[in-house]
């Protein structure tokens, strides 16, 4: 047990746990050998395992995700590194036409155990076409699992997870994560990939939010609770398969609900959210689900515009309490 | 515009009413809160009032028939020709109806408010208003829908929250029979959350409330006790503690708790002191106060205190600092206007002394008790043994 570990290093020491016992386990990507990952999650690899098993790739994500879909079609086990997810734009033909459905087309002929990571979301200043969020495009693919892990103990198991799977599975990291720290055992048995956590327990009102604005969320609770109002946080963890009982679980209890994205609300991660748990939960609601989600627009450059775009805390408490009020 | 006029409910317990006649026709003119009808409850003949300025369009309930609260009595409308539009569209309906529905109504509970309303419904089908039946005029949460239909309760008696709907809190307050504060009726307003302790107290009192309780009231001096205080640099409410503990002693009844089991007598003497805290009330607890030196006691309590009023942030008070006293001291002798005050008996105590100011050398003591537990006579003895005690306070440093 360490109890500073940044999320980086818990990739990174999951690829590293991995690589050493399976050599079919490949990285492609840009950057990921020498330089050792733009976010460090591949350094020390190289040296210790070869150019062979850390591939440099030329700037074309069509290109190299799709030779990872090939390499897991003959056998290999390949982590795709995308550097952001604004450049996976260029990888979805790989990733929604090819990964997705070559077991479903193939009469499960072929197995697709294809890890993609890649980091995404709003981090400091890096202007519209850098501060993506797209998760609502890949949620949308049948045939893709999607985890999100918002500590250093779940990157460690996902990633770990999704290497040991036959399913294609993306991991949307935050670049805001990267360097965020937090405790890391190896040894502890990890929950099924998709399982949601109930990360604080409250009777008063459900937020259910993933990736970073797990810890907007968890800082918003406290502020409500100075308050009076208890809130109960899950953090989802999986986008694609969701963990509806969690949740349902949790709203039998607190009958109202509120989800926290990053990305913008409008079809968005949310609304699927609510619709999927309007659906089964419908009797227990006592108020109409609310959403905080970033706002409807292309993230700008300047800061304050950019801090202004995505949630913040205090629009959390507000949604909270306006939710408790009644 | 296409408003409907509904059966008022006009008292607590009216759940339908006898409607006797109408004191307006339709295409009359009508003025926002003009009687347009006359309906009697189990208590008096009223008028029922127009909510808006309009024009009094059909159908027309009949005159002298039994309705449930909420029930369609007829339309207001904009313009005088939307009267003849709706009048137009069925008029021998109305009458139609009601003299079928009358034999109906005589038997009033086979009248369901569906089916006495039902017969009332105008046939248009782009009516913007749905009136099939009173319940659905009722915004409320599906949670309060659910619950209001497994708990047997009339959604339209209910007063919405602030935000016009039932939710589930107004369902569960009207089951436990505690209904909330009609909020509508007053002016303008602004919930404010409370506390986890402002709810606790909360909880705390309605749950006290159940408690049969009765007073009893003496006056002591004192001075004694207060110069005690002074020379010794002793608490006051620390000796007051000390004073009820041995008196409690003397009379070990009050160091019980009634539970359906039978009484509960306590082994050793604690004694919860009320404490004023910003927005809310704490009762730390001093254990032991027969026993303790009291110097002990002073350090403890001023530990609890300290605590109680957050000023030790790292040690909060925990629940048991705060849990399982028999009796109780409430002192509000601080405050020189309060010449008498009862308190309330804490679930789970015996009884609760509370110490008004000091008049012309005199505070007055009042002792609530749990009836199960003791007895008016019991209350009587024990404040005499106290006032023993009060006028000859060198019994309390007695065993230090």
């Amino acid at each position: 047990m360490n109890n500073s570990v940044h999320y980086w290093q818990a990739l990174n020491h999951a690829l590293d746990q991995q690589m050493a016992a399976d050599d079919s386990i490949v990285v492609l990507g840009e950057d990921v050998g020498l330089y050792g990952g733009s976010y460090r999650v591949t350094e020390g690899l190289y040296a210790k395992y070869g150019e062979w098993r850390l591939r440099d790739t030329p700037i074309s994500e069509g290109s190299f995700t799709g030779m990872g879909v090939g390499a897991a079609m003959v056998g290999l086990r390949p982590v795709v590194e995308i550097m952001t997810i604004n450049f996976a734009l260029l990888a979805l033909d790989a990733l929604i036409n090819m990964a997705a459905k070559v077991p479903f087309m193939s009469g499960g002929q072929f197995a697709m155990p294809l890890v993609v990571r890649v980091p995404g979301g709003v981090a400091k200043q890096l202007a519209a076409q850098h501060s993506q969020r797209l998760e609502q495009t890949l949620m949308n693919v049948p045939g893709l699992r999607i985890a999100v892990p918002a500590t250093p103990q779940d990157a460690y198991w996902q990633l770990t997870q999704a290497i040991h799977s036959d399913e294609p599975i993306i991991l949307l990291e935050h670049e805001l994560l990267y360097f965020t720290q937090g405790p890391l055992d190896d040894s502890l048995e990890a929950p099924p990939m998709h399982r949601a956590e109930v990360c604080r327990e409250g009777q008063d009102v459900t937020i259910v939010t993933y990736s970073r604005m797990r810890d907007l969320s968890l800082q918003a609770a406290s502020k409500l609770a100075e308050g009076g109002i208890e809130a109960e946080v899950i953090d989802l963890r999986s986008l694609r398969p969701i963990d509806w009982d969690t949740c349902a679980a949790s709203l039998e209890k607190t009958h109202r609900l509120l989800v926290v994205e990053e990305d913008s609300g409008f079809a968005g991660a949310g609304a699927e959210i609510i619709a999927g748990l309007t659906e089964r939960c419908f009797a227990e609601l006592d108020a109409q689900p609310q959403r905080v989600a970033g706002l409807e627009l292309p993230i700008a450059y300047n800061a304050r515009l950019e801090a202004a775009s995505i949630p913040r805390l205090n629009d959390i408490t507000t949604a909270a309490k306006t939710l408790c009020d009644v | 515009m296409r408003e409907p006029i509904l059966m008022p409910s006009l008292s607590d317990t009216m759940e339908s009413g006898h409607f006797i006649q109408w004191l307006k026709q339709p295409g009359d003119a009508v003025k926002k809160g003009e009687a347009v009808a006359e309906v009697e409850s189990d208590k008096a003949i009223m008028d029922v009032e127009a909510f808006h300025d309009g024009y009094l369009a059909g159908p027309l309930v009949a005159e002298d028939t039994d309705l449930p609260v909420g029930a369609v009595l007829a339309y207001l409308v904009g313009r005088p020709e939307e009267v003849s539009e709706t009048q137009a569209e069925k008029p021998s309906r109305t009458k139609q109806a009601a003299s079928e529905k009358r034999p109906a109504t005589e038997n009033k509970s086979a009248a369901s408010p569906e089916t006495a309303v039902a017969v009332e419904k105008p046939a248009t089908p782009s009516s913007s208003r749905p009136s099939s039946s009173n319940t659905t005029h009722v915004k409320a949460s599906p949670y309060a829908r659910g619950l209001a239909r497994e708990l047997g309760i009339d959604l339209s008696q209910l007063a919405p929250a602030a935000d016009g709907s039932i939710h589930g809190r107004q369902v569960l307050a009207a089951a436990l029979g505690r209904p909330e504060a009609r909020l509508d009726d007053g002016p303008a307003y602004e919930l404010q959350a409370m506390t986890p302790m402002q709810r606790a107290v909360a909880n705390n009192m309605i749950a006290a409330a159940a408690t049969p309780t009765f007073r009893t009231s003496a006056r002591f001096a004192l001075g004694p006790i207060r110069n005690l205080a002074k020379d010794k640099r002793f608490s006051l409410t620390l000796l007051l503690a000390r004073a009820c503990a041995l008196t409690i002693q003397k009379h070990p009844r009050f160091n019980a708790a009634y539970t359906l089991q039978g009484l509960a007598q306590r082994q050793q003497v604690d004694v919860g002191i009320a404490v004023d805290v910003p927005n809310g009330l704490l009762t730390p607890v001093l254990r032991n106060v027969t026993e303790k030196p009291l110097n002990d006691l002073q350090e403890e309590w001023r530990l609890l205190k300290d605590r109680a009023m957050g000023k030790t942030p790292r040690h909060r008070l925990t629940p048991e600092d705060y849990r399982g006293a028999t009796f109780y001291l409430s002192n509000l002798g601080m405050f020189s206007e309060v010449v008498h005050f009862d308190a309330v008996v804490p679930v789970g105590a015996a009884a609760i002394l509370a110490v008004a100011t000091v008049q012309d050398g005199v505070a007055e003591y009042t002792l609530s008790c749990d009836h199960r537990v003791v007895y008016g006579a019991d209350a009587a003895r024990f404040l005499h043994t106290l006032g023993e005690i009060l006028d000859k306070p060198q019994t309390l440093l007695s065993g230090d």
